[in-house]
């Protein structure tokens, strides 16, 4: 063995020189885009995109938009964004909506009788925590210590000191919420490094407390309201934000603090937010622009994809084959969600049925001979198809109403389409001459066209329409006047109207007039009245242009808050699952302000207002009627501010006799809903769980049915009670 | 790229080609003459060569009956050679007459094993390893290595992915050990190790290797064999061998052809047009709108995207010995189309394996290259599902229709219902995936005998792996499938995407290996030294078709790094008593330094009991051995990236933005990160019995092992607001399987003129999840897992502790007298009077109870008859199918569209989707005859020197199950959207020349 010995020594020298390789094994990534911990934070650029991540936390699924990388798993990475599961968590428990789909238990939100295996609640309390550790990772790499070791001073230390003031202000909002849903949670800040640990559950009241202490801490480190860019939080979402907690106090530790809410609202109201002129501004593609939004989570089509957040709540509100998905600034509907009648009722107490109480006419299924009426009010076109009167028994004798917009307007008939065989009228005596000379309407209107062509006679008669009859305010003696809209050709009327009778009639006289003979929707000369079975406002239309001649009666809402699409929609929810029955809602639109679509039709553009001015309105005016202090009189005048928005004139406006704390609540759901606070305002008001207040399909019964009182929590997840030992589960669950 | 790794080569192969054209020495001259036999049944061999080891362009072949006559002075050496024999060496004597007896090559695979770091003596081995030879592989059309295994081995399940050409396939030896990281085995080829990841753009890595240059599978299956293997081979170890020519041989050309007819077989039962105009107009009485959207025409889907479709393939070898220098060299080419329409998959091969010896046999150098393209195009899997799903009563196409002129479902303003089942056929003509792969495998083995210690050698193996991978994928704004439109109305849809991926993988190994027999011991030392580095760079953009809008702009770049030190002793003595340790220190670079190093040891007894002398003189008993083993293996294989452990950051991309201002901020996210993240260990226990009787006519073995992971790398919640995250891989848990193998194999006839061999294996493995979460929890039901189609987020598996991973957790279906399910109607298990989550509960799981393999070999004169099959009992299935197309709820969608349903939906009747009824959990035992074949040999045309094979196959000729489905065998146990494994009958073509 000794020859082994100078070999040895070689073989020891290979071994040596391939350990040298071990050293391979310290790699680090590769990746541009991939940075580690330990030189991120090195570049003062890095804590603005890290604190973009915080705000991005609430709007978007991952790192690759609208997919790809997620945040969290264990869920559909579209179902996973924190603005999704927040609506969904906040609404779909409530009488403001139900949705049609059938993902896992989805349905346990409607029917209240989910449990701590439910993958929906999990998501949102993953959600909640996922953004609660982001930010505290931010608190905890910058602060002064940290920038000072990395040598970031000056005006990059104070711009870092104040993000992580907004950090620390975002984080409050995630345990607001988490306090708000799940109750006693795990409390972890930038205090716990991350790792593996067990964090200690915190009481809902002392969760409170560190709320507030830290809102309040941050608060002077904010920038004044509407100082900071927009997107990102200041001063006044900081007062909103402490308005909530103080208002729902009771719910979460135990006394009001009234005083508290109205303090803060006062803050915010004097600090230069404006209601916007309307109120649907608040909910389209360019509400970034609105006055009254004090601190939204932002969406673009291009730039901030996501198959959650107002993608969903846009998109998940169209459906049906009526419904046309354009409209909405979006390619397609999901078919998803709609409200029950409980909540249609805020608007129309007394609603039983459609909101069209005329019958619903069916086209016929072909059309009538025409006879084409060119002139010089549509260029003289011999073959244009909407410019036509029509001849209903094919007798040769025809009738239409056409609309000249100018006055001396001329025209001719043809036996189109083309000049072939046409009719003027050589010397303007009511008979009808081949090739012969045009005729004129001396006046701008709306002309009722008649000619008998076996005859060769004509008239024409300019007319302007009303309704009359028992059912309207003046009775048979005298018209309400419709109005017309010369884009769509229709006459219409909204009205107040009685139980009763009506007919329409052109210019204040009968010669004219029709009503419905048979009620199939159709009108007729001399035709029957037109029942009317309920009070109400109603809008009233009148389309006539050639037979056949078809009106609609709708309930109708003065107040404009009442964004409903209820054609083909029924007010009774039958089935859960199927879209047509509820009505459905059009508040959300990818369309702007002056009605152009969104940058992109299937991902929005549309903003997400977590803190508006008309909430702060009424939480003001609730706060008073709790025995806050304020004023009685400027929660009336807010209120009424409100409500002259949302009527267009002050002819909605109520009494400070009607301002109670009954009246709030509907109008929080009015002024409110969809925009996520319904499930705490029920719960504030006693009406979410128990039997106070049903509505349809709570409870897992059609016309709604009293839950338990653990429903006011939701309980934390299975999967967290089991991942930590200190966590005990809410009662019940 | 490509041209670099030539031109290395080229560097490597000159000088190696260089030896070919070194002539020899000649000496004085004697006449020889003799015969050359089968040394098991004595036939004689003709054409078998007969050459100089000196001087191999010397020689001569036998003639037709064996005999040969041949020159040669005293002394040299004469090598005997003939393809599929072990290659002998006589050196010439004083003797005129020579006859030798030539040992089949297959012997050679069960007498001498591949193992890890060298090879074995098959009757030496400890621990479970099973070899399986070219001889024993399933024949049919076969382009993916892994089906020539499929059934062959005990223990060994392998589940294809489908039919698609080329289609990967799952592997499990023993059951998976694993739970979130990889439970795929380790796959060596030559001597590298590959990495488990695919490749971009390949449906199966192993594509690379054409399944006629394989030699040989070996399979490792207890830890004393794997465990040189260490931190990769909890999932047991196969490795491949490839073809190499033989020292001394002759050239010989060997051509293969294959034609083969893919016919497309069952198809899902759903209604036909007039069926379900009838059931439709029923359902929808009375309603205008519903009623309206039917159609006039009659579409059967399914045979619309599916057709019959032909392949073929073509190999091409050289084998022979140029000097001493044993070489062969093939190329292969095939040309698969896929029963779905647009997907297919060409490719070529070529492979060169040169094994020089120098210095009087001291040197031994061994080269494997291995080149591949591949070619693939992808249909878009999605197109079955909407075939299931579209309304029969519609055409396909429409004249003038903007969407290429297929039939969609429209709005009323003309544009697609953009939730609306798509056009199938348009999903598969409207989509161009393709992708084109280049991989090229090669190593440098170099093993020196130490001339002053022969008993000791040096072998260092040098490899590298390279593959480059690009694909497209390519969609008109026209088509229904990526339509979107801007805010003007204006098209902006389509896909115009791109990919890239490079690999790299490389490997240098070295270790000493010393071996000597003291007396009535031998002593088998081997210690050795590994580095493997892996390395992949890529990206993926993604544009609408006009490229106006970029969906994705990604790219990345990762590498890792295994270094590890090995030792193994086995040491013998008086060839009874064997024992055999090993031990592996691995460091992975996926782990933090305090975690990085793990240490794998193993070690096993065998006792030939044969040899003792009370079964010595048995001659009933030819083999009889028992073995003992007990060892660790690790698992690195994870699934989160190179670097789970360091804290990191990631910058979002362009789409995912936040807005600051009137700006957007790409944002900057921090990832979950476990820092002590370390390997996943398995414990196995095995104990075998390798047996053979009568003369090893009947032989086989039977084990049973017993297999703890402990420390799992697994997906779990974190508690939350403790990560960055809400789920983390991290170490947790534990899992356990247990299984019994046996196997047989019999010699019922063994003459010369026939030979009837048959062939059975069965394996019995047990699942159970023993520890899932740090806490223990007994109302922590376990993790839901199993994704289904309908809804979305929706599960149907749960991994529990208690109970097999992969468990269905439904309810239990009630039904009436008739056996006819109730809509919605459950047992209420927990007897709280409703039915909630919480009357959910454990039945079966999609892994099989039992699986078996069977096989026969027939041979009559030149006539041979093989087939060979599997059996899998008390495997389930969730039939998802049945439940995401079995209700009439949705057949009507308000949106303005109507679908069709399968069959069942007219049997049970319900109206909504009963997605965790237990109705759905399937008996899916099966069995299957996987090929067939006939075959016919004609020998010695062409002035003897050309023999031809010509045979006739059929793969997948039937299988038969009580499985409602389409296919019984889906590994998942979710039966989805499975591509259809076509029948495919083949025609095959052989020279041997």
């Amino acid at each position: 063995m000794k020859r082994f010995s100078k070999y040895s020594l070689l073989v020891a020298a290979l071994v040596l020189g391939f350990a040298s390789c071990v050293k391979d094994l310290d790699t680090v990534p590769l990746d541009k885009d991939e940075i580690t911990s330990a030189t991120v934070y090195d570049n003062p650029a890095s804590y603005y995109q890290v604190l973009a991540k915080v705000y991005a936390g609430l709007a978007v699924s991952g790192q690759q938009g609208p997919a790809g990388m997620a945040d969290i798993s264990g869920i559909d990475e579209g179902f996973s964004t924190y603005l999704r599961q927040y609506w969904c968590a906040q609404e779909l428990p409530t009488d403001e909506a139900v949705i049609a789909w059938n993902d896992g238990t989805l349905r346990d939100y409607h029917d209240m009788d989910w449990t701590p295996s439910g993958e929906f609640i999990t998501a949102m309390y993953n959600r909640i925590y996922y953004q609660i550790s982001l930010c505290n990772e931010f608190i905890r790499e910058s602060s002064d210590a940290k920038l000072d070791e990395r040598g970031i001073a000056g005006a990059d230390k104070t711009n870092i000191q104040g993000y992580r003031a907004e950090a620390r202000f975002m984080r409050a909002l995630s345990y607001y919420h988490a306090m708000d849903m799940f109750g006693n949670v795990p409390f972890v800040t930038e205090e716990d490094a991350v790792g593996a640990f067990f964090p200690e559950q915190i009481q809902r009241a002392d969760l409170f407390t560190y709320i507030e202490s830290e809102i309040k801490e941050v608060e002077p480190m904010l920038p004044a309201p509407k100082a900071n860019e927009y997107g990102r939080a200041d001063q006044a979402a900081c007062w909103s934000l402490l308005a909530k907690l103080y208002l729902n106090s009771k719910v979460y530790m135990g006394s009001e603090k009234n005083t508290e809410c109205v303090t803060y609202c006062d803050k915010v109201i004097a600090a230069g937010y404006s209601l916007a002129p309307n109120y649907q501004h608040n909910f389209l593609a360019d509400n970034n622009t609105s006055p009254e939004v004090i601190f939204p989570v932002t969406f673009d089509g291009t730039y901030t994809k996501t198959w959650g957040g107002m993608t969903f709540i846009i998109h998940a509100a169209v459906g049906g084959s009526v419904m046309k998905p354009a409209d909405f600034g979006v390619d397609g509907g999901w078919g998803g969600t709609r409200v029950t009648k409980s909540f249609v009722h805020k608007f129309y107490p007394d609603l039983t049925g459609p909101l069209q109480v005329s019958p619903v006419y069916i086209p016929k299924k072909s059309g009538y001979p025409v006879l084409y009426v060119p002139g010089s009010y549509q260029g003289w076109d011999p073959a244009k198809a909407s410019t036509v009167i029509a001849s209903a028994k094919a007798d040769g004798k025809y009738e239409g109403y056409l609309y000249f917009a100018d006055a001396n307007t001329q025209f001719k008939f043809a036996d189109g389409p083309s000049w072939d065989v046409n009719y003027g009228d050589d010397g303007a005596n009511g008979t009808l001459d081949r090739n012969g000379a045009n005729i004129v309407a001396a006046d701008a209107g709306y002309y009722k066209i008649n000619v008998d062509l076996p005859a060769l006679t004509y008239t024409y008669l300019k007319t302007d329409w009303g309704i009359i009859g028992s059912a309207t305010a003046n009775g048979w003696d005298a018209d309400q006047n419709m109005t017309f809209d010369p884009a769509t050709g229709i006459w219409t009327a909204v009205l107040d109207l009685k139980a009763g009778e009506f007919k329409f009639r052109a210019n204040d006289g009968w010669d004219v007039n029709y009503g419905d003979d048979g009620a199939n929707g159709t009108l007729e000369q001399n035709g029957a009245n037109i029942p009317i079975a309920n009070d109400g406002s109603y809008t009233i239309t009148l389309k006539l242009g050639v037979p056949d001649y078809t009106y609609t009666v709708v309930r109708a809402s003065y107040d404009r808050r009442a964004l409903f699409f209820t054609q083909d929609q029924n007010l009774d929810i039958s089935n859960l699952f199927a879209f047509n029955d509820g009505f459905a809602v059009t508040k959300f639109k990818n369309v702007t302000s002056t009605g152009t679509n969104g940058s992109d039709m299937t991902f929005v553009d549309t903003d997400f207002a977590m803190f508006r001015l008309a909430d702060v309105y009424l939480m003001y005016a609730e706060a008073v009627l709790r025995g806050g202090g304020g004023t009685i009189s400027k929660a009336l005048d807010l209120i009424n501010e409100l409500r002259t928005r949302a009527y267009t004139d002050e002819s909605g406006n109520i009494a400070q006799a009607d301002l109670s704390l009954e009246f709030i609540l509907d109008e929080r759901a009015r002024e409110m809903y969809w925009e996520g606070t319904r499930r705490t305002d029920l719960i504030r008001f006693g009406k979410f769980s128990g039997g106070a207040y049903l509505w349809e399909w709570k409870g897992n019964a059609a016309a709604g049915a009293a839950t338990d009182s653990r429903f006011d929590l939701f309980p934390i997840p299975a999967t967290d009670i089991g991942a930590n030992p200190n966590l005990i589960q809410n009662t019940g669950y | 790229m490509k041209r670099d790794s030539f031109s290395v080569l080229g560097k490597l192969f000159l000088p190696v080609l260089t030896l070919l054209f070194i002539g020899q020495m000649a000496y004085a001259q004697q006449s020889i003459t003799g015969m050359v036999t089968d040394a098991q049944s004595g036939e004689a061999l003709i054409g078998a060569s007969v050459s100089l080891k000196s001087d191999p362009t010397k020689g001569t072949i036998t003639g037709v009956d064996g005999s040969f006559r041949f020159s040669a002075s005293q002394g040299q050496v004469l090598i005997f050679s003939y393809v599929g024999y072990i290659t002998q060496e006589v050196t010439a004597g004083l003797q005129t007459t020579l006859n030798v007896a030539l040992t089949p090559a297959t012997e050679t695979i069960s007498g001498v094993v591949v193992i890890g770091y060298g090879t074995q003596k098959k009757k030496d081995a400890t621990g479970s390893v099973t070899a399986i030879s070219s001889k024993d592989f399933n024949r049919g059309s076969i382009v993916s290595p892994q089906q020539l295994l499929i059934g062959r081995a005990s223990g060994v399940n392998i589940t294809t992915g489908g039919g698609a050409p080329g289609e990967g396939a799952t592997i499990r030896i023993r059951g998976g050990s694993s739970m979130s990281a990889s439970n795929d085995p380790l796959i060596v080829v030559d001597g590298i190790p590959l990495d488990n990841e695919g490749v971009a753009g390949m449906r199966n890595p192993l594509n690379a290797i054409n399944p006629n240059d394989i030699e040989s599978f070996t399979i490792l299956k207890d830890a004393s064999a794997t465990a040189i293997y260490g931190s990769r081979a909890s999932n047991g170890v196969i490795i491949i061998t490839t073809k190499k020519g033989a020292a001394g041989s002759k050239m010989k050309i060997t051509y293969d052809g294959k034609a083969s007819y893919s016919m497309v077989g069952k198809t899902i039962d759903v209604l036909n047009a007039e069926e379900y105009k009838a059931f439709y107009q029923e359902l929808y009485a009375g309603n205008e709108t519903a009623l309206k959207v039917l159609g006039t025409s009659d579409t059967e889907w399914q045979k619309e995207i599916l057709s019959n479709s032909f392949g073929h393939d073509h190999s091409l070898a050289l084998t022979g010995s140029a000097g001493t220098m044993p070489y062969r060299a093939s190329l292969g080419y095939s040309d698969m189309n896929g029963i779905l329409k647009t997907s297919s998959m060409e490719r070529w091969t070529g492979a060169l394996s040169l094994d020089p010896v120098f210095l009087d046999n001291h040197l031994k150098v061994s080269i494997n290259a291995k080149g591949m393209r591949e070619n693939n195009r992808f249909a878009s899997r999605g197109a079955i599902g909407s075939a299931i799903g579209f309304d029969p009563t519609q055409p396909v196409y429409t004249d003038g229709g903007k969407y290429g002129g297929y039939f969609e479902w429209l709005q009323p303003n003309g544009d697609p219902i953009t939730i609306a089942t798509q056009n199938p056929l348009a999903q598969l003509m409207m989509r161009d995936d393709r992708a084109a792969i280049n991989r090229l495998m090669g190593n440098v083995q170099v093993d020196y005998k130490f001339h002053f210690l022969p008993e000791l050698r040096a072998n260092l193996n040098v490899a590298t792996d390279l593959s480059n991978s690009q694909g497209f994928i390519s969609v008109p704004d026209s088509a229904r499938q990526n339509y979107d439109i801007d805010g003007d109305g204006n098209p902006i849809g389509g896909i115009d995407a791109e990919y890239k991926q490079q690999k790299k993988n490389e490997l240098v190994d070295f270790y000493l290996n010393y071996v000597k027999e003291f007396g009535k011991s031998r002593l088998d030392v081997m210690g050795g030294y590994s580095w493997q580095h892996f390395y992949r760079k890529g990206n993926y953009f993604e544009a609408n078709a006009a490229r106006t809008i970029t969906n994705s702009d990604t790219d990345y770049e990762s590498e890792s790094y295994l270094v590890s030190f090995f030792g193994r002793v086995n040491y013998s003595l008086m060839d009874k008593y064997l024992l055999t340790f090993t031990l592996r220190n691995d460091g992975s670079s996926r782990f933090s330094p305090d975690n990085r190093w793990g240490l794998f040891p193993s070690a096993a007894i065998a006792w030939k009991i044969k040899e003792e002398s009370f079964l010595k003189d048995v001659d009933a008993v030819s083999d009889l051995k028992l073995r003992l083993g007990y060892g660790v293996t690790g698992q690195q294989n994870i699934t989160s990236g190179d670097y789970p452990y360091l804290a990191r950051y990631t910058f979002s991309e362009i789409t995912a933005q936040y807005q600051f201002g009137n700006h957007f901020v790409t944002t900057l996210r921090p990832e979950g990160y476990d820092a002590n993240l370390k390997w996943e260990e398995t414990a196995t226990y095995n104990i075998g019995l390798d047996y053979g009787f009568l003369k090893n006519r009947i032989l086989g073995s039977v084990e049973y092992y017993y297999r703890e992971t402990k420390d799992l790398i697994n997906t779990i919640p974190v508690p939350a607001g403790t990560n960055l995250t809400n789920q983390i891989l991290t170490n947790v848990g534990n899992l356990v399987n247990k299984g019994v193998e046996f196997s047989i194999l019999g010699r019922i006839f063994s003459t010369e003129e026939l030979f009837w061999e048959v062939g059975y294996n069965i394996t019995f493995n047990k699942n159970e999840i023993t520890k899932l979460t740090a806490t223990d929890d007994p109302n922590y039901k376990g993790v839901f897992v199993g994704g289904i189609g309908g809804g979305v987020g929706n599960t149907i598996q749960i991994h529990s502790v208690g109970s097999p991973a992969y468990s269905f957790y439904v309810y239990e279906q009630v039904f009436d007298k008739d056996g006819k399910p109730i809509e919605g109607l459950y047992v209420d298990r927990n007897g709280d009077g409703k039915i909630s989550a919480d009357d959910k509960y454990l039945y079966h799981n999609p892994a099989p109870a039992a699986f078996m393999g069977f096989n026969s070999r027939l041979n009559y004169k030149n006539w041979d008859f093989s087939f060979a099959g599997r059996v899998n009992l008390g495997n389930y299935v969730y039939n998802n199918v049945n439940s995401g197309n079995g209700v009439n709820a949705y057949m009507y969608n308000t949106a303005g569209y109507a679908t069709n349903v399968v069959q069942d939906a007219l049997y049970t009747g319900w109206v909504n989707p009963k997605y965790w009824s237990d109705y759905y959990v399937q008996d899916a035992s099966f069995l299957r005859l996987d090929n067939v074949s006939l075959g016919y040999q004609f020998k010695n045309l062409a002035s003897k020197k050309l023999d031809l094979y010509l045979s006739l196959s059929v793969q997948n000729a039937f299988v038969v199950t009580k499985y409602t489905g389409l296919d019984p065998e889906v590994y998942s146990g979710i039966d989805g959207n499975i591509y259809p494994r076509p029948r495919i009958f083949m025609l095959g073509l052989k020279l041997d020349y």
